[in-house]
């Protein structure tokens, strides 16, 4: 036949993209086309004609009879276009050629595939040629149904029809199989025919909602009619399943279908293939796992005895329901959320149709566990397939209308572009193509785009709408119960929310839902916005570890921060610093208190910057500009300091849950605020005109600049007389008293401790410097000297500061220790540690006092600062680890012995700063309460369930510390 | 896992059971049980049994006060002594805490935790123990000492003797319990038996090993005598071994075989050996745990005091033994050291353990020991550099705290208790005044 030549242009205004060697097929090509634009209708022009040129050249006679049909042709060069797997298809087989002739029918119905396939295999005795007839019958009637959906107008709307056209299709193949196997079986017929069998579609054949090539899930159930022994039964069925099996999937002159797979079986890989009834009800009752409820949810009589399978349904159904009130529900409703993310190789996340953010799962995931969490008191939302449950969800108050409706067009949507990519090559697959040809082909597969970049275009798109599905239908219609806000005609009752938070990890629901009242009641802005906001918020506090806490926490906040149009815009604009406000709200009580008193401290979350620990100098220009404004008035000014510190401290504590900051610089952080309080409240309690000098000595933590939150203020007071004569003394106790008064602070104490002075608790409360001179060359005592070596001036009158640290050097760094002041030393250490520890307190759980913790840390380098400081100067420091570097430096210490020391004060440092952040007190022991562990392990960077890792690492570290500490410190 | 536990509760129904004793080990290594009526076994596999673990050696630590036990289904046996009247059935129970997380203090959790560690590079870990013990008179005993039932020696058949009657009831007992033993015999010493179990997987022994020292409990208990695991109960007789077979397999292959590796020792045989040899000074305090148990060890009697290995040698702490020609798959290598009181559970973590890391650290082997060791003088043994295991419990736990491997492998809590356990008995040892002191010192003092 001839046909006027195309133009290369015209060949590809067609589509075609190889424009020469696509003119010279044409030539050759004998089909009724007029010209090539019949072409244009196929997702690959190019393949539908090398593949129609390939068919014509092995079977000329079965292509010579489309030269006169124009509607036949344009038919199969859709089909060939789309598909491969249906162009190799049509190779092998080429007279089904001739099923495209009429306008394919649609979806047939289960009753007509069956009866079709039936009679296929009942056309040959042979069971070869019967399973070769089963499959070639079984995929003419997909490639009708592929044909059917390549011309549908809206692919959307068809896409439901196709499915339940597949799964009715899948059944008719199991069906057909079936037929054959009894055929074949060896057992005697009368047995055969008296046992019965069932096949239960799961999955995807179960609901109806099947893609064009996927496995099949079935499960098997056998039953005795008259006449048969139960067991008999079993026995022959098990056969039977296992040959239907084999003939839909093993190899054969027509190749395998699908992979019929039975693992979900009760027992799974490891359980009989078939069982009764009873023995399916009595594993449902006593073992299954919740997962296991979840796939009965969408269980069908597929194939096989109807009036069977459908006894099996109607008595696994009623169990799917009981589930939530399971114990164990809350964790496998996690376990069940960790499936969804899990398990995608990295190559392959960004081109997952199914797994992965905003995929299929993530769809289905949702609906389920609406489904799980409200089908137990309402049968009506208990529809198996995901379109249907989303409806009915929608139809009963669940989810809104309106997004019901967006998610099903977005479901549909991937569901499209998966069964164009499985059409391709007939393949089981769930991957977008990465190359732009393919792309391109795909978007006209699918009809919804246009070229590459658009189809990529709306599958981004859809994506990002499905990423926020799970926010709108679980947590946003949670508002719902408490405020009158019809969305969409929407309401939840105040239960249902109830069930859905307690789903989520909420211990105390109904306290939930009166925080979220609160949050969002009203007409106010904040409460429109927080209506917006909260979903996610409650989905991130879930993720915490005391969720409850978390919330009222965030309540308390957001009162407290009323209208602030910073906090509503910082919550609305930026998600990473309202992420991070609910991270710490239910990681720490302390926190969340002084949160409360410092509500505008959220605004630091916005930035890193702010959240860094404000340097001495800063915070001392600030103590000066405070103490300057309130000009004489002392109370006010002391009380404006007070909430400095707290803001500061404040600050350090997100810095250091959040990671942005690491203990030591928290611990410089926390010192350095210490410093410009106390420099304030001096400046105010010590009148440049008294007659004395005054100074305050750092002492212990504090003294070396490693405070923790919630330690001690170890100090020592020193005053010089300069000129107060014999009202000196006074003097210097009235500003101690002053002092103490000044800096009281209920929420957040300071506990300024002064009883490492001279004599302790017996002595004076301050003394001159020539009172502490006269004092340490008299009795200087060893551990008085020991205290000495973290002695640090901070605040006060900076000449008198520095000659009490020259009369300190004096006492610390002795030119030579006596071996009996060393053995002063240990023995002191070895007497706290037998009576210092706390009653019935577990030694090695002890942060401070313990084994291998701090305080063996800070003995074992302080011995060795007293023995060698004043010949090796890089050890006059206050700070430990910079003094454990130093011995390291000096040679007085392998740097390993030196690692395992610094390691374990560090940890121990970490866990008792992280007991005062978790439960807003100070604790010095490793809990052995698993909550209390958990919540620890969490502010300590652990992932979730990590309890017994922290406290493993906690005791191995300190172990090991104490093995360093008992040769070098005892036995040295 | 379901199958089992069908299979339990079925059983429980079918032989009419009315108790079920629940079974788990403390950190020394005594047997706990807990029965419970048969109604309560379905709650206990689906959430566990909670017990009071404040009274349970190792398990005294707050928190564990509330602990769970999750019985194990394969485990499940009737218990024939009891007899038909009141069928009584056992299982062994895995400890957990309340959030459940394995207890910390669980032994058997510490050998589940180390069979997976081996498991991740592959290997399953068999074991088969040749349990020594000896059957007095009675427990009680006067200035005599302990009275065994018979002056009979190693292999004697001893006619009409009540040991025989004792091994052939404990034996048919054992096998109703499931557990295959492999040989029977009386011992060197008078009074002294040994029983050697089937070939199994390490934690099977050990349970087997728990359920074996109660059977032969319970069985002289009906014969009349008394049957002991103390490691040396008399002076001047053989101490009580459990001298344990041990081979490495590969899925279906036996690591420790190579036919042309002297002895058909693999590399990794005798990296495993090596292992073992070189940890083996520091994982005593756990093999022998008792005071007692240094008196075996250094009570001559062909008990192994120094880190030895050879080839057919009794005086080793380590044997390669023998085995038929072509028989690969029975490839092994032996520790002799391992006394009967030890806790199973702990002790082949440990031996477990070493022999990996000598695997991992690709150890030499030394060279073999072909003298009888004992025989040798001090001087010899430190020429050939034999090493001598510890002298004594407070030395043994001297080398155990220093040791890593047997921390890591123990877990840090355990590793804990034993100490202080073992701490504590050997403080109340030395306030003892013996009868040899009062004997040799009293006259001439």
């Amino acid at each position: 036949m001839t046909r006027p030549q195309s133009t290369l242009t015209e060949l590809a205004r067609v589509g075609f993209t190889d424009l020469s060697d696509v003119r010279a097929l044409l030539e050759t090509l004998d089909i009724a086309t007029e010209d090539a634009g019949v072409f244009g209708q196929a997702a690959d022009p190019d393949r539908a004609l090398r593949a129609l040129a390939r068919l014509q050249e092995q079977h000329p006679e079965d292509v010579a009879a489309l030269s006169s049909h124009a509607e036949w042709s344009a038919r199969a060069v859709r089909v060939v276009g789309a598909s491969e797997g249906l162009a190799d298809f049509l190779r092998r087989r080429p007279q089904q050629l001739e099923a495209l002739r009429e306008r394919p029918p649609g979806p047939l119905g289960a009753e007509t595939y069956r009866a079709e396939l039936a009679a296929a295999v009942e056309a040959t005795d042979d069971v070869e040629q019967g399973r070769v007839a089963l499959r070639v019958a079984y995929r003419r009637h997909l490639m009708l149904l592929a044909a059917w959906d390549l011309e549908q107008d809206d692919p959307l709307q068809a896409q439901p029809l196709v499915s339940e056209g597949l799964a009715d299709l899948a059944g008719a193949a199991l069906d057909a199989a079936l037929l054959l196997a009894r055929r074949a079986s060896t057992f005697p017929a009368e047995d055969v025919e008296r046992t019965k069998l069932a096949i239960i579609g799961m999955g995807k054949a179960g609901a109806r909602e099947l893609n064009y090539i996927s496995d099949v899930d079935v499960i098997y159930v056998a039953d005795a009619a008259e006449g048969l022994e139960s067991a008999r039964a079993v026995e022959i069925a098990t056969r039977l399943a296992a040959e239907t099996a084999r003939g839909i999937q093993d190899p054969a002159l027509e190749p395998p279908l699908w992979e019929v797979d039975a693992n979900l079986r009760p027992e799974g890989k490891d359980g009989a293939l078939v069982r009764t009834l009873e023995s399916h009800r009595a594993y449902y009752e006593r073992w299954a796992k919740s997962w296991e409820f979840q796939a009965l949810l969408k269980s069908r009589p597929l194939a096989g005895d109807a009036e069977l399978g459908q006894r099996y349904c109607d008595t696994v159904h009623p169990m799917v329901w009981s589930i939530s009130q399971r114990d164990g529900f809350v964790e496998s409703v996690q376990r069940m959320r960790e499936r969804v993310t899990d398990h995608i190789p990295d190559d392959e996340l960004d081109v997952q149709l199914k797994l992965g953010p905003g995929g299929l799962r993530d769809i289905e995931f949702t609906i389920q566990l609406l489904q799980l969490v409200h089908g137990l008191h309402d049968d009506r939302v208990r529809q198996p397939d995901t379109l249907g449950a989303l409806a009915s969800l929608a139809e009963h108050g669940y989810i809104g209308r309106v997004e019901a409706a967006e998610f099903s067009t977005d479901y549909r949507t991937l569901r499209v572009m998966e069964h164009r990519v499985q059409l391709d090559q007939l393949r089981r697959t769930h991957l977008m193509p990465r190359d732009d040809d393919r792309l391109r082909v795909l978007a006209r597969a699918t009809g919804l785009a246009g070229s590459a970049d658009e189809i990529v275009a709306l599958w981004q798109s859809t994506r990002s709408a499905v990423r926020s599905l799970h926010e709108k239908l679980f947590y946003r219609p949670l508002l719902t119960a408490v405020a009158s806000l019809p969305e969409g005609g929407l309401a939840l009752t105040s239960d249902q929310a109830k069930a859905r938070l307690a789903a989520i990890g909420f211990t105390d629901p109904a306290g939930a839902l009166r925080h979220i009242a609160a949050l969002t009641s009203g007409v106010s802005r904040r409460a429109a916005i927080q209506r917006t906001l909260l979903p996610v918020i409650l989905q991130w506090l879930a993720d915490g570890a005391d969720p409850d806490y978390g919330l009222l926490a965030f309540r308390k906040l957001s009162e407290a921060l009323g209208e602030s149009y910073w906090f509503l815009r910082m919550l609305r604009d930026s998600s990473g610093a309202a992420e991070r406000l609910t991270k710490v709200l239910a990681a720490s009580r302390y926190v969340g208190g002084l949160f409360e008193r410092n509500p505008e401290g959220a605004a630091w979350l916005e930035n890193d910057e702010e959240l860094r620990p404000r340097s001495l100098d800063a915070l001392l220009e600030e103590t000066r500009a405070t103490v300057a404004r309130h000009d004489g008035d002392t109370d006010a000014a002391a009380k404006a300091l007070r909430t400095a510190r707290q803001r500061e401290i404040l600050r350090l504590a997100l810095s250091g849950i959040l990671d942005v900051s690491t203990i030591q610089e928290v611990g410089r952080g926390l010192t350095a605020v210490t410093t410009a309080l106390l420099t304030g409240v001096l400046s105010l309690a010590h009148r440049a005109d008294d007659g004395i000098e005054f100074a305050i000595i750092g002492m212990g933590r504090y003294g070396g600049g490693e405070l923790g939150f919630g330690s001690d203020t170890d100090v020592l007071y020193v005053y010089r007389d300069v000129g107060a004569g014999e009202r000196a003394q006074a003097t210097a106790e009235g500003i101690v008293r002053d002092l103490g008064r000044l800096t009281e602070d209920l929420r957040l104490p300071l506990d300024l401790d002064a009883d490492l002075r001279p004599e302790g608790k017996n002595g004076p409360m301050v003394r001159s410097l020539d009172s502490y001179r006269a004092y340490y060359a008299r009795w200087s005592l060893t551990w008085e000297a020991q205290a000495l070596l973290r002695a640090h001036a901070v605040a006060g009158d900076d000449a008198l500061g520095q000659d009490f640290l020259a009369l300190a050097d004096s006492v610390r760094y002795p030119d030579e220790l006596p071996v009996a002041d060393a053995r002063e030393v240990r023995r002191i250490k070895a007497r706290v540690e037998s009576e210092r520890l706390p009653q019935a307190a577990d030694p090695a759980r002890h942060v401070k006092l313990g084994r291998g913790s701090l305080s063996d840390v800070e003995w074992f380098v302080q011995l060795l600062q007293l023995q060698h400081a004043s010949s090796r100067p890089a050890l006059k420091t206050t700070s430990t680890l910079e003094a454990l570097d130093a011995v390291v430096e000096a040679g007085l210490v392998t740097e390993a012995d030196a690692a395992k020391l610094r390691d374990a004060w560090i940890i121990a440092s970490r866990v008792r700063s992280a007991l005062t952040l978790w439960l807003n007190k100070t604790a010095d022991v490793l809990p052995d309460d698993r909550l209390q562990l958990e919540g620890i392990a969490r502010l300590m960077g652990y992932p979730p369930g990590c309890a017994s890792r922290l406290e493993e690492d906690y005791l191995r570290t300190t172990r090991l510390a104490r093995q360093v500490f008992e040769r070098g410190f005892y036995d040295a | 896992m379901d199958k089992q536990r069908d299979f339990v509760l079925r059983t429980i129904e079918e032989r009419g059971v009315k108790f079920v004793r629940l079974w788990f080990t403390d950190v020394v290594g005594a047997l706990k049980s807990v029965a419970i009526a048969p109604a309560e076994v379905e709650g206990a596999f689906a959430e566990g049994l909670g017990i009071d673990g404040s009274s349970i050696e190792g398990f005294t630590r707050a928190f564990e006060a509330d602990v769970l036990a999750h019985p194990d289904p394969t485990t499940f046996q009737i218990l024939p002594w009891r007899g038909e009247v009141d069928p009584t059935a056992r299982m062994f129970c895995d400890i957990t805490t309340p959030d459940g997380q394995p207890a910390a203090a669980d032994p058997r959790n510490v050998l589940k935790r180390t069979l997976a560690k081996a498991a991740d590079r592959g290997f399953t870990f068999y074991t088969h123990p040749e349990i020594e013990f000896y059957l007095l008179k009675s427990a009680s005993y006067g200035p005599e000492g302990p009275q065994p039932v018979d002056q009979a020696g190693y292999f004697d058949n001893v006619p009409g003797g009540s040991a025989h009657d004792f091994r052939r009831s404990a034996v048919r007992m054992l096998e109703e319990l499931g557990i295959s033993v492999e040989f029977s015999h009386h011992e060197a010493g008078p009074g002294q038996n040994e029983i050697d179990l089937r070939y199994a997987d390490a934690l099977t022994t050990a349970d087997n090993i728990m359920t074996f020292r109660t059977v032969v409990k319970e069985v002289a208990i009906e014969q009349g005598v008394y049957a002991t695991f103390m490691p040396k109960p008399l002076a001047n007789q053989p101490g009580s071994g459990m001298h344990t077979h041990m081979s490495l397999f590969e899925g279906d292959t036996n690591a420790f075989f190579d036919a042309s590796g002297e002895y058909q020792l693999s590399k990794i045989g005798r990296q495993f050996v090596a292992g073992i040899l070189h940890h083996a000074p520091e994982i005593t305090a756990v093999t022998n745990q008792y005071v007692n148990s240094y008196k075996r060890i250094w009570g001559g009697d062909e008990a192994p005091s120094y880190v030895t290995w050879g080839h057919n040698n009794r005086s080793a702490l380590m044997r390669v033994p023998l085995y038929k020609p072509g028989k690969g798959q029975s490839a092994r290598v032996e520790y002799r050291g391992v006394d009967s009181a030890a806790n199973p559970y702990l002790a082949y973590s440990l031996l477990l353990a070493a022999g990996l890391k000598g695997i991992e650290e690709g150890y030499d082997l030394p060279a073999e020991a072909e003298d009888t060791v004992w025989e040798l003088s001090e001087s010899e043994r430190r020429a050939l550099g034999y090493k001598a295991l510890p002298s004594s419990l407070d030395r043994a736990l001297g080398l155990m705290e220093e040791s890593e491997l047997v921390a890591e492998t123990l877990g840090e809590q355990v590793f804990n208790y034993v100490l202080l356990n073992k701490r504590r008995e050997w403080r109340e040892y030395r306030l003892q005044v013996t009868p040899y002191e009062l004997e040799s010192n009293l006259p001439i003092l």
